[in-house]
């Protein structure tokens, strides 16, 4: 399993590439990318000479679904997009479907791979094989999935030769499904103050009248309401929703051939970038070694066990 | 041209709806029902094909609403489209009195290999593969995203309301390489789905760090209740219903249903719950 690691400072190329990262990926301002904190535009030739020189790949994510665009406009993206493809861009990264048809046939291919965001996420066999059309060389899938369910999916990647990456479980995982969440769009809605941790995701709020019933519908199953009401005040107050991604998952996930692992918190400093990194490269050699020394569900349980202790100085 | 009245049962049953007094009166007020979970998968049931055939039968119009799918929403959505196309075959469902909405590109992939009868739409969880409504209004991205899903059959869009009266940008879609006839909105209201999860926030039982999880399991807890969030940042009540936090706009936001017409809403769907 390789890392693909994201970076916003041609300084955090080599010590990201020190710490383990086999692959990068980066965005700029000019194309519409999903996320915050992006390379300077006019770094990007350099960037991708060095990473050559690093003997790595580079991908570049233009991957907002809100890709607004006058015709004008447009054409400027493409324009800029196939200048890019042609100074050594490895791979795009799309989320939205207009621009993947845009890349994806005949004369109008680009030289670079495509890759389908993780922002457009496939949670079936059905959604990969849509997508497949644009000729895809990599599906990242959304951390909103369990290894279980996607085995179909990673069937019909193997099957084809698209490849599978995931994103870390412990520097990234948000509760709701990206590419489908307005949470961070405060224009419907009127914000008393500043986000709480960046996030409203995060409520963190204290316990206590956070949660109103507002509609009994079936009187004959009252007796659940406690319950679920405790649930949703814990979710909201503390742990979030429930997380799919954990140690379990990622080992099988890593078990089942997915060939890249994500780490993209593109807005960290770069101290964190590399230490993450690093920690994503110790756990990866750590879920290999155990493998090679013991069958499956033994090193499956020898890694969850091991990662509950890992981890200790913290992010 | 006269708006066309929805209503939203979702996962609603009609003998619920009997019970809860509300039939008659929806019978009377709307031609269009919309039926089905929107947000969540583990709510399919192959019982609705019985009630969109009596619902045809009294003269009504359907449409269909479908989730966002994994593998076990995938093989689900199959049978009952294959259920449905049994229907048809049979007389007991006429296709062009039904439509089917769809959250996500698998149903559509589905929808082409059972060669589906039905126009399909676009549901509110593809919203933003079309519409920017992160702004106050509803911006379309480019008429090359109009054509993607018009060459798929779709060329209906459904929306929430987002309490005001939304700005568009059709007028000047010949800058943006589109003609506003070629599609058409269906909007929902009072409430606008903000945000949805898989792992649902009301059903779901936390997954242990020792388990790797088979996927999401509910015991239905949504179709039990739904409840109001203060969020300590934000002035609005946030309501909960399963896997999805919605907003409220109980105030109507245009004047005239000609209004409407002018952003290309032909269709207004009531939903009496989020």
């Amino acid at each position: 399993m390789k890392i693909v690691s994201c970076f916003t400072d041609l300084k955090e190329l080599e010590p990201l590439a020190e710490a383990g990262a086999d692959e990068f990926y980066t965005a700029v301002g000019e194309l519409p990318a999903f996320g915050s904190k992006n390379l300077p535009s006019t770094d990007l030739a350099a960037a991708i000479i060095k990473t050559k020189a690093l003997g790595k790949k580079i991908s570049l994510a233009v991957n907002d679904l809100h890709a607004t665009a006058t015709d004008k406009q447009l054409g400027a993206i493409t324009g800029r997009i196939r200048d890019l493809d042609k100074l050594g861009v490895d791979a795009f990264i799309f989320s939205n479907p207009y621009l993947l048809e845009l890349f994806s046939g005949g004369r109008k291919r680009l030289r670079a791979e495509l890759h389908l965001s993780s922002v457009q996420p496939v949670f079936n066999s059905l959604s990969a094989a849509f997508f497949q059309r644009f000729n895809i060389s990599r599906i990242i899938l959304p951390n909103q999935i369990s290894s279980h369910e996607a085995r179909k999916i990673l069937y019909f990647c193997r099957t084809r030769s698209i490849e599978t990456e995931i994103f870390d479980y412990r520097f990234f995982g948000c509760a709701y499904v990206n590419g489908r969440c307005q949470l961070h769009h405060p224009i419907h809605f009127t914000l008393k103050s500043a986000m709480l941790n960046d996030s409203l995701c995060h409520i963190n709020a204290k316990p206590g009248g956070l949660i109103k019933l507002r509609n009994l519908d079936i009187p004959n199953r009252a007796g659940e309401l406690p319950g679920i009401i405790n649930r949703i005040e814990n979710r909201f107050t503390r742990r979030g929703s429930p997380r799919l991604s954990n140690a379990a998952t990622f080992f099988d996930f890593f078990a089942s051939g997915v060939q890249y692992l994500k780490y993209g918190t593109r807005s960290d400093r770069q101290e964190v970038k590399v230490k993450k990194v690093g920690e994503l490269r110790a756990m990866i050699g750590l879920a290999e070694k155990l493998s090679s020394s013991r069958p499956r569900t033994k090193a499956s349980q020898a890694f969850i066990l091991e990662l509950a202790h890992w981890n200790k100085d913290g992010f | 041209m006269a708006i066309e009245k929805g209503i939203r049962l979702g996962t609603m049953t009609l003998a619920d709806l009997k019970k809860s007094g509300g039939l008659e009166a929806a019978m009377r007020g709307f031609t269009r029902f919309y039926l089905g979970p929107e947000f969540c998968e583990n709510l399919l049931d192959g019982s609705v094909c019985a009630e969109i055939a009596w619902l045809q039968g009294q003269g009504k119009k359907i449409c269909l609403l479908t989730p966002l799918l994994s593998e076990k929403g995938a093989r689900l959505l199959n049978s009952l489209f294959k259920r449905l196309l049994k229907l048809v075959k049979g007389g007991k469902i006429d296709p062009a009195g039904l439509e089917i909405t769809v959250n996500d590109f698998g149903a559509i992939e589905l929808a082409k290999r059972n060669r589906l009868p039905f126009k399909l739409n676009a549901g509110r969880l593809l919203r933003n593969n079309v519409f920017d409504d992160a702004v106050d209004g509803f911006k379309v991205h480019n008429g090359r995203v109009l054509e993607f899903f018009s060459k798929l059959g779709i060329t209906r869009y459904e929306l929430s309301t987002i309490g005001i009266f939304p700005k568009v940008n059709f007028a000047s879609g010949r800058f943006y390489g589109f003609n506003r006839r070629t599609f058409k909105i269906t909007l929902y209201y009072p409430y606008l789905d903000l945000t949805n999860t898989r792992t649902c926030l009301v059903g779901m039982r936390d997954v242990p760090p020792e388990g790797s999880a088979l996927g999401v399991t509910c015991a239905r807890e949504c179709l039990i209740s739904s409840f109001e969030i203060t969020h300590p940042s934000i002035r609005e009540k946030l309501l909960v219903r399963g896997n999805t936090i919605f907003l409220e706009f109980p105030d109507k936001f245009y004047a005239s249903e000609k209004d409407l017409l002018t952003i290309n809403v032909d269709r207004l769907v009531y939903a009496p719950f989020p």
